[in-house]
């Protein structure tokens, strides 16, 4: 029989981490929509299987992860409740979103990551070298050679592809 | 307005706007009521893919550091090789015990439990919690010991010739009721009916009813006089009179399963008082308010203590 793997070794914890890290993260930002709060419902996610990390199987640990993520979550969902509702008492209902709030669902975050890899070859370059790699369109001209005027177009193009192909989800 | 907006061509605007060079109401100009929104939703896609691909190493470092500063991880049991062995060896060594000696009787409770334990000669004995009681079957009629870690309330038959050993000494006794607590290095007995012999450190003392003697770490004899007809503990209190306050602490840990971290204050300050079996709150509040020692559950069971400033 093969020796149980303890997560409470911490080459083991890093190696979860870097296995669901990302997982968890996408799984958090669609239910809170922030990016900010999925951040401290991760890291809090991650301390809570290291406290518990004797009692948890290794086989057990993405479910554990995702549960544990879920039921913060849903607390601060609760909590955010008592907040509103006492708000509501003290001052005139309003919503807590601004006018430009847009729910991102998970249906239209993979369809614009599978857009932005069938962007033709040109724009793609310059978009990810302007998104991925944080470049200033005149730092773009002057790696690829060409103008800035022709950066702002591939990039503008994309922006339409992207529209047009994702369409309306 | 047209040359205010002289900067906008048409086929580059959505790039100067990506950029933060036009604004969200130039744009709604050029564009369709739906175009807008949707653009809109793409930037913000845009910005969480790239929190979504963030590099996660940073995070883990937070991680880290906040695992760090709680600092006060236990360390897990299940999985300590070394513990396995010793556990092990324990099974081992009790197995081969009743192997080889099938006639050694042995009790023992839990945390906050008693056990009310007949002897083969009507004796009675009640063991509270944390504590336990062994004696050989076999050899009951010609040696009437029974060996005590812990603490026991005795009711031995009268006409019995009784030896209890402890530790911390010896107690011969002859019909009588009594009581023995031997926790590591403190050692106290009551007399309640009867006459009690102590042997311990090669002294021999002699308790009437009503007597108490103690011992603690090994120094002097202290020896007073109870004013109650039964240990307390039997009555779901624990009593101490001028203790070393971490005896109290270590009575609080067994009664109540917690631990109680008590590296902060200073353990040889003395207690007198009682503290309930009922409930750990009203336990500690009486023991450690009067004491001017802050006690903060941190963690489930996990109690530290801090003094008073």
């Amino acid at each position: 029989m093969s020796k149980p793997t303890n997560i409470c070794e911490s080459k083991t914890f890093e190696s979860i981490y870097n296995t669901y890290i990302k997982d968890l993260r996408r799984f958090i930002f669609y239910k809170t929509q922030e990016t900010d709060i999925t951040e401290d419902i991760v890291q809090d996610t991650f301390i809570k299987l290291w406290d518990n990390c004797s009692k948890v199987t290794y086989e057990k640990v993405k479910s554990y992860l995702f549960t544990v993520a879920n039921n913060s979550f849903l607390n601060i969902k609760k909590h955010e409740k008592v907040v509103r509702k006492h708000q509501q008492t003290l001052t005139n209902p309003k919503t807590n979103e601004s006018p430009e709030f847009v729910l991102l669902e998970k249906e239209f975050m993979e369809k614009l990551e599978t857009t932005i890899a069938e962007l033709p070859l040109k724009q793609k370059e310059v978009f990810l070298m302007n998104r991925i790699e944080k470049k200033t369109y005149k730092d773009i001209a002057e790696a690829l050679n060409i103008s800035v005027k022709a950066v702002e177009k591939r990039m503008h193009t994309a922006l339409v592809f992207l529209r047009e192909k994702i369409g309306d989800i | 307005m047209d040359t205010q907006k002289s900067h906008i061509e048409n086929d580059t605007f959505l790039a100067q706007w990506l950029e933060g060079k036009l604004l969200d109401n130039e744009l709604k100009e050029l564009v369709s009521e739906s175009d807008y929104t949707k653009y809109l939703k793409i930037r913000r896609g845009l910005e969480v893919l790239d929190a979504f691909n963030a590099p996660t190493d940073s995070t883990f470092t937070k991680i880290q550091q906040k695992i760090k500063s709680k600092n006060n991880k236990v360390i897990p049991l299940q999985y300590k090789p070394w513990l396995l062995a010793i556990a092990a060896s324990i099974v081992l060594f009790f197995g081969l015990f009743s192997i080889f000696d099938t006639n050694q009787v042995a009790f023992e409770t839990g945390y906050g439990e008693f056990k009310t334990i007949a002897l083969l000669d009507g004796s009675e004995v009640i063991l509270n919690s944390k504590s336990s009681l062994s004696y050989n079957e076999k050899q009951w009629e010609s040696n009437k010991t029974v060996e005590l870690n812990g603490e026991a309330f005795f009711k031995v038959k009268k006409g019995s010739d009784f030896t209890v050993t402890t530790s911390n000494g010896i107690l011969k006794v002859l019909g009588t009721q009594f009581n023995v607590q031997s926790h590591k290095d403190l050692f106290e007995i009551t007399c309640y009916e009867g006459k009690v012999s102590v042997l311990s450190k090669s002294e021999t003392f002699i308790l009437l009813p009503a007597n108490t003697l103690r011992r603690i770490n090994g120094n002097a004899i202290e020896a007073w006089n109870t004013e109650f007809n039964n240990p307390t503990w039997l009555n779901g209190e624990s009593s101490f009179k001028s203790v070393p306050v971490e005896y109290v602490i270590s009575a609080l840990e067994a009664q109540y399963q917690v631990k109680i971290n008590s590296q902060n204050i200073d353990t040889s300050i003395i207690y007198t008082g009682s503290f309930t079996h009922n409930n750990l709150e009203t336990a500690l509040q009486t023991v450690f308010k009067s004491l001017q020692i802050q006690y903060i559950e941190k963690e489930n069971r996990k109690i530290d203590l801090v003094r008073n400033e």
